[in-house]
């Protein structure tokens, strides 16, 4: 072999030289593992992802419609072109109580093969109203397996409409790959977003046709997610339904309209029956109470004439009673003068007696004398009359006496006549009076007779009307009846499905950024070391340019000996680097993908071939260019020492009473800075690495910690969020709102509205919720709006809305731009953005409710109460919210700590990240440095073996050496605070999920840590060089220049 | 003044795998203070070895050192670097200038390490660089930055200048002249001056000539009447 012995000097070289080999090798086999591995953790991430999709049969496209979809539809679809396999199901969402939380969960039939859900725990439910949860749910909820849950349904509509039972026994927990990481979609009833998804058998569905139909493109399961392929054969697929949804829209709608139209045609004869039924009813009232009226009347008549006989009765009563009254009068009379007449009489007779008296007395006085006698005679004539008289008298007075008797019989029998009478009048009254009693409750009756008969009347006619009405409304309908409408899905409309394509795109760009500075160190490296080689070699160099030897190979040692450690470093590193990276990548995206259980990490060839293509590049050409120079010269001038290098004055000099004040090692050391230039860079660009790494690390970690603190510290300043029920009454919304103000826990609370809406500027759109303050003067005190760059406050107007920052970004909008807001019934709304305010989690359009009254053309319904807690702790808002939730007012409660534990969840992942970039930062560190230092002392052997033989202590002779890697690693800090901060801005940019906006900040103490790690590095590797110092032979300082 | 420098059964063993090597076997002379001593030997008899150990560059494996009554081998390596630091000035065969000081600098690096210093810019003046102070050393001929070297040798006003084949990479007439300043410094200032060559010529401006071979003291003899380096041609 004709260059056996240059070969042996290859082989040899190696060996003698090992350090600088492996220096080559391992900055090699770094570089390239990073490169290859962070590149390849994309296609893996779209390889696992896939896997896991295709063992779990998913779909690839899925039919919503607006009208249900028959089996006739699914039969349409399934011959469709470029479609393979299509399954309908039901869904329903519905309102849980869990506790006293009422949370909304997505309720689904299984499908027979198509979107496999993984059995967690438990077992599949076989009855009706038997299910399976939610896995991540029932983590965090109190319900367990076995638990009996009740449904309802949150609008006017029974739950049982759409399942056959409202309770349901909990048989395991599930993870479904329609549902990846945390978000569960979106929903028309309670809060606006599914907490859970609940899956059933068919059988528990009672709805006659489906809700979706799932579908698989032909062919596509053989493609990988993610990728273009896929997404062109699926689209092909969509294109094909498509095609067939005009005809389907139609035979639904007349399927409907005909069942409608059959409805009405039905109700109509039942209307028109009901209408005759009551016509007759009608009459036959009528005639009823007509009879009922006139019976009323005539005995009324009767009484009347009663009335009238009665009375008359009672005058002839009166008029006797009067008659009699002036006998008895007579009577009384007559015997009043009877009286006198006896007195008269007495008065008469007591006369007589006194002349009869006298007579007796004459005549027994004897006296006989004539005047005597004739006094007797004429006394006892005087008695005869009187005698005569008294007995008429008598007679007369007897007579009367009779007479006055009989009348006062007379009298006394009328009297008694009277009487009788009388009780007869009493009698008839009494008749009477229950007679008029009788018509009087006859009336009543027949007065609520009547109104019956009108009511029953009315309502009968009423209820004709409505139905009618109601057969207008439906006439209407049916001819109003929107025509079915077919929603078209592919996978990425599920939620996160994107969101993990996104990730891997994050992964890639990181991937085209990070590696190459570990590639541009490695080959700055590669140079260094290769120039530093053929430099010393140089006189070998000569003497084998003397002996003949030709320039290529001689040339060839240096290339080969580069090549092979390159060659040999690039296999190590991407046979070790595209299994590490994203295995450690993928398990990371694991803490947020958690049931996403596939781990596909092939070898990428490409990206193999690209690192280790790229890593021959850069070293072999810059073992070319430190070639070049040497074999250029001629052998002769090879063979005598280099000419030394040129000290230079620096321009530091100039500033004479700075450069007065240094040592002489400050300015040996400031100008051997200026001097090794290359050196200088290169260090500067690997503590620059290293520390903007580590800055990105730490960052990373600031902005993510300052969506939590600035989020819910500084920007949504509320603890908890009650969300009214739908359709709570205006008390019960009262309630709520005493409630919160009596509770001694709670500091503050607003009104508002909270609720999901889209927005777009016509050709984007994106959900966010809508926060509508009822007291906007209330409202800073909840919500801080400001700019992020210049902590400008906002307020809310009249007019305009304020829109959060990222969601603004990611439509392309503006301060003084106009949005449009897609409302179902009010169709498109435009309003115009007054400003853009800082916000990291979640998306939010602000608006006054002037400004809401402005838009949607209706007084604002409040549906969401924001509370603030005194001390802002966890415990203590969620003690209020569950005192809250005992009224029926409330329908759920969110705290925005659970909101935190979500973003810690979520960027768990970037954690390992950090530790990934801080472990390399270390490493590119130690390596750069380790390398640099090593060049730096064997190139300066002599000088420093002559400060030792000059008598400089050890401490020294390391002092003189390292306060030139001191200035470096300062000036290296620097620009990697430069370095960092470019890309940590890029990074988070990149990383950002849909929702979420990082913080753009770093805080001071990164940069320190940051600082001090890198000082820590260097200082070991200085502390590793402090031994390379004293094995420094003094003796080095007697040999001749090479 | 007796024995300034005095050494006795200097040994030094090399060991190289199975072989070991004397470089130094049973090496005994004394040198007085103010002496111009020349150490004279072909290459490989072991004079370096002998210059090490008497600048404190090396340890003796044997033997004893004594500089001005101090027993140099009893030292660890701290000892032996105060040793050099204050004791010893060194000139070097090629120079060993900082590249990136000037030639004032590279003296007072020299000087801001000793405890008793001269002036830098007057010990330039003395070995004729009064002109030359701020070039750097590659500005300056070799002649010159030999003249520096020992500048900053004698900057340190050491007890013991050794030189290393002081002329070994300068031409016939530069070499004269370093030889010449050495020989001046020694006569002028009293310095004691080593001066190691395997050149025979300048045996006769030595007061004391030590001949070494194969790591021995093969001859030494003192010179009463030393020749000035003018008279001496090669």
């Amino acid at each position: 072999m004709k260059k056996r012995a240059l070969r042996k000097d290859f082989y040899m070289e190696i060996r003698r030289s090992l350090g600088r080999f492996l220096s080559i090798f391992f900055i090699v086999a770094i570089g390239c593992a990073f490169f290859s591995g962070i590149r390849a953790s994309e296609p893996d991430m779209r390889y696992s992802g896939d896997a896991y999709f295709d063992n779990k049969n998913m779909m690839d496209l899925r039919i919503i419609s607006t009208m249900g979809l028959t089996e006739d539809d699914v039969k349409a679809a399934s011959k469709a072109e470029g479609i393979g396999h299509v399954e309908g199901r039901y869904s329903v969402d519905a309102l849980l109580a869990d506790g006293d939380n009422q949370i909304v969960v997505h309720v689904m039939s299984m499908l027979p093969t198509m979107n496999e859900i993984q059995l967690e725990d438990g077992r599949l439910p076989n009855k009706e109203n038997e299910c399976v949860v939610d896995v991540d749910y029932m983590e965090k909820s109190k319900l367990k397996i076995g638990d009996t849950i009740t449904f309802s349904s949150g609008t006017d509509a029974e739950v049982t409409d759409s399942l056959k039972t409202d309770t349901f026994r909990i048989t395991g927990t599930v993870s479904s790959p329609e549902y990846i990481a945390f978000q569960r979609g979106s929903t028309t009833i309670g809060n606006g977003s599914v907490r859970a998804f609940v899956y059933v058998q068919e059988e528990s569905f009672a709805m006659d046709v489906y809700t979706e139909i799932c579908i698989q493109a032909a062919g596509a399961k053989e493609l990988t997610a993610f990728t273009s392929e896929y997404e062109d054969t699926v689209a092909k697929a969509k294109e094909n339904i498509e095609k067939i949804k005009e005809q389907r829209q139609k035979a639904r709608y007349t399927e409907i309209v005909d069942e409608a139209n059959g409805k009405i045609a039905e109700a109509e004869a039942e209307v028109t029956d009901a209408q005759t039924k009551l016509e007759n009813g009608k009459a036959e009232a009528a005639a009823k109470l007509a009879d009922a009226r006139q019976k009323l009347e005539n005995a009324q008549a009767q009484i009347d004439s009663g009335k009238v006989q009665l009375e008359n009765s009672k005058a002839e009563v009166a008029a006797t009673e009067q008659t009699l009254a002036q006998k008895q009068t007579e009577v009384q009379n007559g015997t009043a003068a009877l009286d006198q007449g006896i007195v008269q009489l007495n008065q008469q007779i007591e006369q007589l007696n006194a002349v009869k008296a006298q007579y007796e007395a004459l005549k027994e006085s004897g006296m006989t004398d004539e005047e005597t006698l004739a006094a007797l005679e004429q006394m006892s004539m005087q008695i005869q009359i009187g005698d005569a008289a008294v007995v008429e008298a008598q007679a007369q007075i007897d007579q009367t006496r009779a007479q006055l008797q009989y009348a006062q019989g007379q009298i006394d029998n009328g009297y008694a006549q009277l009487e009788a009478a009388r009780q007869q009048i009493a009698g008839a009254e009494a008749g009477i009076i229950s007679g008029e009693q009788e018509i009087a409750s006859g009336w009543e009756e027949y007065y609520a007779g009547e109104a019956e008969a009108n009511a029953e009347i009315a309502e009968g006619e009423q209820k004709i009307a409505e139905a009618q009405a109601e057969l207008a409304d439906a006439k209407a309908e049916v001819a109003e009846l929107e025509k079915p409408k077919w929603y078209i899905y592919d996978r990425n409309d599920l939620p996160d499905y994107s969101g993990y394509g996104d990730n891997a795109d994050r992964m890639k760009a990181i991937g085209e950024v990070f590696p190459v500075i570990f590639f541009l160190v490695a080959a700055l490296i590669s140079l260094t070391t290769m120039t530093r080689m053929v430099e010393e070699q140089r006189t070998q160099i000569g003497t084998l340019k003397a002996l003949g030897y030709a320039r290529h190979s001689i040339a060839g040692k240096y290339l080969g000996y580069a090549f092979l450690a390159t060659l040999l470093g690039s296999a190590a590193g991407i046979f070790t680097g595209e299994k590490i990276f994203p295995y450690i990548i993928i398990n990371a995206y694991g803490i947020m993908y958690k049931h996403m259980n596939e781990l596909l990490i092939p070898y990428n060839v490409m990206y193999g071939i690209g690192a280790a293509g790229t890593a021959l590049f850069c070293t072999l050409a810059a073992t070319i260019l430190a070639c070049y120079k040497e074999l250029r010269e001629q052998a002769a001038q090879l063979m005598r020492p280099p000419t030394p290098k040129q000290g230079q004055r620096v321009v530091f000099e100039k500033i004479t009473f700075l450069w007065k004040r240094l040592n002489f090692s400050w300015k040996a050391s400031v100008r051997n800075l200026v001097r090794y230039k290359k050196r200088f860079f290169m260090t500067i660009f690997g503590i620059g690495g290293c520390m903007g790494l580590m800055i990105v690390g730490f960052g990373l970690k600031d902005s993510i910690f300052a969506v939590v603190d600035i989020q819910y510290g500084e920007i949504q300043r509320y603890d908890g969020t009650v969300i009214m029920a739908e359709g709570a009454s205006e008390k019960e919304k009262g309630e709520v709102a005493q409630m919160l103000g009596k509770e001694t826990e709670v500091d503050d609370a607003m009104e508002g509205i909270l609720t999901q809406i889209t927005i777009g500027n016509g050709s984007k759109w994106h959900d966010v919720y809508l926060d509508v303050p009822k007291d906007k003067k209330q409202f800073p005190e909840f919500v801080t709006l400001k700019e992020r760059t210049t902590d400008r406050r906002y307020s809310l107007d009249e007019k305009e809305v304020v829109l959060t920052e990222k969601i603004a970004k990611e439509l392309e909008v503006q301060a003084g731009d106009m949005i449009t807001i897609r409302d179902e019934e009010k169709g498109d709304l435009k309003v115009k953005i007054k400003a853009v305010c800082e916000n990291y989690m979640g998306h939010y359009l602000y608006m006054t409710a002037d400004a809401y009254e402005a838009v949607y053309n209706e007084k604002p319904e409040y549906n969401a109460v924001f509370y603030k807690t005194v001390s802002g702790t966890t415990k203590e808002a969620q003690s209020v919210g569950e005192d809250i939730l005992q009224l029926p007012g409330a329908l759920s409660v969110s705290y925005t700590t659970d909101l935190k534990q979500q973003v810690d969840d979520m960027l768990g992942a970037l954690d390992i990240v950090i530790v990934v970039l801080t472990i390399s930062a270390g490493m590119l560190a130690f390596v750069v440095l380790y390398n640099l230092n090593n060049i730096n002392i064997t190139e300066r052997k002599r000088e420093l073996a002559t400060l030792k033989v000059l008598g400089f202590y050890p401490n020294e002779v390391s002092a003189y050496v390292y306060r030139e890697n001191i200035v470096l690693t300062v000036l290296g800090a620097l620009f990697g605070v430069a370095l960092g901060k470019i890309l940590h801005r890029f990074i988070i940019v990149t990383v950002e999920i849909d929702t979420v906006m990082f913080g753009r900040n770093i805080d001071m103490s990164s940069f320190v840590y940051s600082f001090l790690l890198t000082v820590a590095f260097s200082m070991i590797v200085n502390g590793a060089m402090y031994f390379k110092l004293k094995k420094i032979n003094m003796v080095e300082s007697l040999k001749s220049v090479e | 003044m007796e024995e300034f420098v005095k050494l006795k059964d200097i040994t030094k063993v090399y060991h190289m795998g199975e072989v070991e090597i004397r470089a130094a076997d049973n090496i005994n002379f004394s040198i007085k203070k103010g002496e111009f001593v020349v150490i004279v030997g072909p290459s490989g008899a072991g004079k370096t070895t002998v210059l090490n150990i008497l600048g404190g560059m090396d340890t003796a494996t044997g033997g004893t050192l004594t500089v001005d009554g101090k027993d140099i081998t009893a030292y660890d390596s701290r000892q032996l670097t105060g040793y050099r630091r204050d004791d010893i000035g060194f000139v070097f065969q090629f120079y060993n200038l900082i590249p990136n000081l000037t030639a004032l600098e590279n003296v007072e690096l020299a000087l801001q390490i000793c405890k008793d210093p001269l002036d830098a810019k007057k010990v330039l003046e003395d070995v004729g660089l009064g002109d030359r102070l701020d070039n750097f050393p590659a500005q300056l001929s070799g002649g010159e930055q030999q003249r520096v070297s020992i500048a900053r040798a004698l900057a340190k006003n050491p007890k013991l200048l050794l030189c290393d084949e002081p002329t070994g990479a300068l031409d016939y007439n530069t070499g004269k002249a370093i030889l010449k300043l050495l020989q001046n410094m020694c006569r002028e200032r009293g310095m004691t001056v080593i001066v190691i060559t395997h050149n025979q010529a300048l045996a006769p401006m030595a007061d004391r000539l030590i001949h070494i071979k194969n790591g021995q003291v093969s001859h030494m003899e003192t010179n009463e009447n030393p020749m000035s380096i003018d008279e001496i041609e090669w």
